[in-house]
Parts: C-alpha cells; structure tokens; sequence
C-alpha cells in the first residue's frame, strides 16, 4: 500500500467510525424528511378549535350562500345585534348591511377574541362571490350559470424540450418547478458540502500541526502526499456519506413510493412515462407527475447521483486543497477566519449564482458560472436538473479537475512551508512568496 | 566509517540563514551529540537530514552516498514535541506510523507487541493517547520511532517528561539499540546526559558549527592545561616548587581531611611529568588530576564566545 493509501486509510477509518458521522448519516435524510413535511404538518396542527360566527344578514343574501369548514361554521339566530353581541359563548358576531350588494364595505365583523388573518380573508373572499353572483344577476342574462361555467378555463401547461429529445423516443414532458426543486435540492447539498467537508480538512490540518504529529509524520511522508492524503481521505468519508444516502434516497422511492401511491396514479404514471398517454389526456398535473415518475424511476436517480459525485468530488478537491493550506499556515482556527474568506466567498458566490440559474438556466451567466471552476460545481449541480447539454457538463467538469491539479500543486507550496510555521500568523503577501519559492 | 556525513550544508529562508556551510560526520555506532541554543539551527540541520526541507548548498550523504528518498526509511526521528493523534488507540496509531515507516501490518504488531511487554505497557493498547500522561505518550512515541529499527535514529530531548526511573529506562534502551548496531544522534540541552552518554558532539551556534569532535577531546581541549594537586605537607613549600613549571591559581583545604588541595595551570611547554615529580619533592602528593570542564562550561564558553 503506498502511503497516500495508509493516510487516506487512516483518514477514512477514524472519521467513519465516530459517533458524530453514523448519527448525522442516518438523521440527515430523516430530517430533510421532516423538513419537507413540516408545511403539511404544521398545517395539521396549526387548526384551531371551531369557530361559531352568528350571522346577522339584513340583505337576506347570504343565509344559503356563505358555507363553513373546519374552522368556521355559521349559526343564524333571530336576535339583534346587541343581543348577539353580549353572546359570549361564540368567537362572534358577523353584522351584513341590508344594501350590502351595492354598498360592499357596509359589512361588520364583531369577535369576542382576536381574529385572524386567514379567517377574514376567509369571510372577504365568501362575500365577495356572492357579491358578484348577486350582481351579474341583475343584467338578467338567461343560463347565466351556465354560461360562466362554459367560460372558465383552467390551462396546465406541458413542457417539451425539442433540444433534448432522444431518437426514437417519445416525447416526454420536463417540468420546471421539478427542475427547480432539485436544482435547489442539488445546489445546497453542494454548497454545504464544500464548506462543511472542506472546513473540517483545514480543522483537521491546523490540530495535526497544533499537536505536532505532523512533525513526526513529514519525517515519513512527503508534505504533498500528506496533504493529498489527508483531502482524499475527507473526500472518501464525503463520498461514503452522499452513497449511503443516495442508496437509502433510491431504495424509498423506488420501494415505498409506489406502494404509498394511489394506484391509479402510478398506472397514469406509467402510461405517461410509456407515452401512450399524455399528462393533459391523463387529466392530471405535469408537475405532479414528473415529480412522481422521478421519484420512482431508480435509473434517473442514479444519473443525478452520478453527476453529484463528480462535482461534489471534483468540487470538494478544489476547495479542500486551498483550505488545507490555510490551514497549514495558522496555528489556531481563530488564525484561519481571516485567510479562508477568499475561499468562503466563491462559494457563496456561487450559491448566490445558482439561484439566479433558476430564473434562467440557460443564460450566459448561468453558463460561465457553471463552468468557471470556483463557482462551477455548486452553479452545474443546480442547473443539471433543467436538462444541458451534456459537452456543457463534460467542459464543466474537465476544467474543474484540470484547476484541482493546479490548486493541489499551489496548496502544496503553501502547505510544505506552512507546517513549520509556529508562532506568527503569516499574511496574504507571506502566502504568496511562499508559493513562488 | 560514518554512517551520516553533512558537507558545507547551507540553508536560507525568506529572513534569515538557518545553517551556514556546516560539516560534521557521524560515525556509525556512535552517539553523536547535537548541542546548541534555541534556534541555533539544529531542527533545520534534522529536518535537512531527514529530507523534509533541501539544503540550498552541500550535500548529506548517508553510507557513504547521497541521502535519497528510500534512506528515510532507515532514519527513525522523534521530535521534541511529542505528536501523536489524540483520539486514536495507543496501538493502532503505532500501526499507522510503522507502516508508513515501510513495515507491513503484520511486522508491525508482531513487534509492537515485544516492544509493549519490554515497556510492561501491554494494557495501553486500547487506550486513547489523550487518556496518556506525558510520559506515557513518550514511551509510545519512543516505540514508533524506533519499531522499523531504523540504522540512524535522531532523539530531539528524548528525556524531557521522563521521571529519573523512567529516564533511566530509556536511557538503557537507547544503549542497548547503539549495542545492537544503531547509531543516535542527540539533540540536545541537557549537558549532563551528553556527557553520560554522548561520545561525539557538534556544537552548532547562530547557523554555523562552532565545535565538533569526540567528547572526551572536547573537553580537554577545553581544560586550559588546569591541574588540581592534592597534597599532605606545606603549601607555600609545594607553590614555590611547582613555580617555574605552572602558575599557582588557588589553594584550599579539603574538606573533612588534614589535606590541602592547590590549583595550577601549567605554563606552555611543560610536560606533566616535570610538574609532578617537582611537586613530588616538595611535599606527600595524593593526587594530581587533570581538570576537565564539564559539557555546561564548555557549551557557555563556546556559545559566548569565549573559546
């Protein structure tokens, strides 16, 4: 075994094996989980007791048309309103005005506790179609509900990508609130990547010179096979990290989502997926049934779960390396906040650029920010969703190991003096000499 | 024949030169002393010698041939600051740093385990360095440096944070190791244990190597020519007598005794012989001894200037 392969070995056995790394592995796509259902359930939760709402109409429009739900459920009582009012067993009292259809604001709500803002808007939206049936009434129209009913229209747009369309395939339909969603999915997952794996290289280079182990290792190692052991090592446990869930991620979706899913819709699904039917004939949201074949198409996973490695990697590579070296030149992470903002920054940079990619993912700055490697793999992840060109990501991931090759050999420099380094934190003009030394 | 020969090895950084046009050779089964002040350059010459930094200028030559790459397997160094990894068990962290030492896995456990009995250290295996005292941590990392039984082995203060059983200890081994064909080079403050144990030593100041050679030399160059006469008799008889042969520095009586002791510095070109059978005449002579500084007095003077 060559001694990059003992370091990496090293690396890798003692990071996997802590108690910090199972928990985060196994608690992160629970998380992420209860993340994304957290909407959904703190709506569940977020529903109050049922409000009882005396209705007080003098128009005499509205006893039929305004309907309760969950929240709400109207009572109607033959009282007035000061009787109504000194009720104090109901949430309140809601007082309409007799020429409520030509005069709108003529309405009073009365509540015994604080109101709310979904509850009014509530109560608004119910008056005002009322409202507006009332009125359009008055121009005597025969089928009138009929003819509304003609009219409405509701349109669900399905997307094609001529660009991308396979021979001998059938057209499939993309979606961009899918592509959106794992674009941002995507993108974070790289951002946090390099700044959480990369910061814990610099970490774990500044506490081997801080308790001189590094002394005695250099007596063995080269300095660069050190540092690149070191990064590969993180960059395995990385890998290691985004494999076990991408099998957990792929082996859910593909085993449990079906099941979960009602019946008929994975048949749609199916069809939609064997085009011999299309989303609009099947009567159903694009999105829902992009989003719904992704899920359970195992293969399309694994090739976003590819390109992720590859970035994550290539990405992780370049980052790590210049964090290595700050982390050679200092002698406390203290020392290190100032030296790693030029590296900080790019990758907020490119967080910030990827955002901007959802707007328009073929743009030309989302095209140089996902090929320019301090923004590329974070930019590239967050735009792959919406369907490039691949020779756009082959560049793409070419420059970015190309630079890695260029930014290990710099880091290196640094790295190989910085580790003697005791006492003075050096500054940017000190770095610099040191790699042209 | 030297196992280590340094030829005008010069070394500069950015600011300031760390060795300048230094020479020394280290005999094999030697143990060499590596003697000097705080920054005088001694790490750099170690790190020069185990490859970690290039010296500018000069050459090393380990048996007889430039140093290479492979030599540092042959090379067990252990820093004066004791490095070890914290969170990692006392015997997979020996594994780790005897393979990288070029031993394989199994090699490296078979004589872990000699090593762990010879220290009576068997029960650490398991444990966490950081669960380690110091001196406990030093017995492992004194293990590591020496497990691929390494021909050339460089002690940065091994004795510091030893207690004087352990010390001793140590000291046995590192005899033991010197017996068993190995040859140690001492970096050193400590004059006390180069002069126990050290034969050879280069004293190295501001960049440059000021003194070298055996220590027994060393230090006679350094006697001055001083002799310390013990006597039973009369002192200003014995002062006159020795007069035309040496200068009379000092007399004093020895303590617990009738006896008198008087120092003396021979003058040039007096044999020892003619001093002694002056004195002889004059009064009873007990003893005529040589006075020979010790390592501390010659590491002041030299480093002070006062050669």
């Amino acid at each position: 075994m060559s001694k990059i392969g003992i370091i990496v070995a090293r690396e890798f056995n003692e990071r996997v094996r802590k108690k910090s790394f199972i928990i985060t592995t196994i608690l992160m796509p629970i998380l992420m989980l209860g993340l994304m259902a957290a909407p959904t359930l703190m709506m569940l939760f977020a529903k109050g007791e049922q409000k009882e709402l005396i209705l007080l109409d003098e128009s005499g429009k509205f006893a039929t048309e305004l309907t309760g739900d969950e929240e709400l459920v109207f009572s109607q009582r033959d009282c007035t309103l000061e009787e109504a009012r000194a009720d104090e067993d109901v949430f309140g009292v809601l007082w309409i005005g007799a020429d409520i259809i030509d005069n709108p604001n003529n309405v009073k709500l009365y509540t015994n506790s604080s109101s709310s803002m979904s509850l009014e808007s509530n109560l608004a939206s119910q008056m005002e179609r009322v409202i507006e049936q009332e009125r359009l009434k008055r121009y005597e129209i025969e089928n009138l509900e009929q003819i509304i009913k003609d009219v409405e229209a509701n349109v669900t747009l399905t997307t094609y990508r001529n660009d991308l369309q396979e021979e001998g395939t059938d057209e499939e339909a993309t979606s961009s609130s899918v592509a959106y969603l794992l674009g941002l999915v995507l993108g974070m997952m790289l951002y946090m990547f390099l700044l959480i794996y990369g910061s814990m290289v610099m970490t774990s280079v500044i506490e081997e010179k801080g308790s001189r182990v590094l002394d005695v290792l250099v007596s063995s190692v080269r300095p660069f096979d050190l540092m690149m052991g070191k990064i590969l090592g993180v960059a395995s446990v990385a890998v290691t990290q985004i494999a076990i869930w991408a099998v957990l991620v792929c082996g859910l979706s593909a085993a449990v989502l079906p099941a979960l899913m009602p019946e008929d819709m994975m048949q749609t699904v199916a069809a939609v997926e064997a085009g011999t039917m299309t989303s609009a004939q099947a009567g159903m949201d694009a999105d829902l049934l992009s989003a719904v074949s992704l899920a359970t198409d195992p293969m399309r996973l694994v090739m976003m779960f590819v390109w992720l490695v590859l970035f994550l990697v290539g990405g992780f590579l370049f980052y790590s390396a210049m964090f290595a070296a700050v982390g050679s030149a200092v002698d406390s992470i203290q020392d290190a906040n100032q030296l790693q903002t030029p590296i900080t920054v790019p990758i907020i940079l490119a967080l910030i650029l990827a955002m901007s990619v959802f707007n328009d993912p073929d743009s030309s700055l989302a095209f140089w920010g996902s090929v320019v490697p301090f923004t590329s793999p974070v930019v590239m992840m967050a735009r792959i969703p919406f369907g490039i060109p691949t020779w756009e990501i082959i560049l793409s991931l070419v420059l970015l190991y190309l630079s890695v090759a260029g930014m290990a050999w710099i880091a290196g420099k640094i790295y190989r003096v910085g580790v003697f380094m005791h006492g003075k934190k050096p500054s940017f003009k000190e770095l610099m000499s040191w790699i042209r030394q | 024949m030297d196992i280590l020969q340094i030829e005008n090895v010069t070394k500069r950084y950015s600011e300031h030169t760390a060795l300048s046009d230094v020479s020394l050779a280290v005999p094999t089964g030697s143990i060499y002393g590596l003697l000097g002040p705080n920054g005088a350059g001694k790490s750099t010459l170690i790190r020069v010698v185990n490859r970690i930094t290039l010296p500018d200028a000069g050459r090393v030559l380990f048996q007889g041939k430039p140093i290479t790459d492979d030599d540092i397997y042959s090379i067990g160094y252990l820093p004066e600051e004791r490095g070890l990894y914290k969170q990692m068990k006392v015997g997979e962290q020996a594994i780790f740093f005897a393979r990288l030492k070029g031993l394989s896995r199994r090699e490296a456990i078979a004589r872990l385990k000699e090593w762990f009995v010879r220290f009576g250290i068997q029960d650490w295996w398991n444990r966490k360095v950081e669960d380690l005292s110091k001196g406990m941590a030093q017995k492992v990392q004194f293990i590591t440096t020496v497990l691929h039984e390494p021909k050339l082995l460089i002690f940065d203060e091994p004795f510091s944070g030893f207690d004087p059983i352990n010390a001793n200890i140590l000291k046995q081994e590192i005899l033991r190791l010197r017996d068993e064909g190995a040859t140690v080079i001492f970096s050193t403050h400590n004059m006390a244990s180069v002069e126990e144990i050290c034969d050879h030593i280069t004293l190295i100041n501001k960049s440059r190597n000021i003194l070298s050679g055996s220590t027994d030399e060393v230090r006679r160059r350094f006697g001055e020519n001083q002799f310390e006469v013990v006597f039973d008799g009369d002192g200003i008889k014995l002062s006159q007598a020795v007069e035309p042969f040496a200068e009379v520095l000092e007399q004093s009586p020895v303590a617990d005794s009738d006896l008198c002791q008087l120092r003396i510095r021979l003058r040039e070109g007096v044999s020892v012989r003619e001093s002694i059978a002056a004195a002889n005449e004059a009064v009873g002579l007990r003893s005529f001894r040589e006075m020979i500084p010790s390592m501390n007095d010659i590491f002041i003077r030299a480093v002070e200037g006062k050669l």
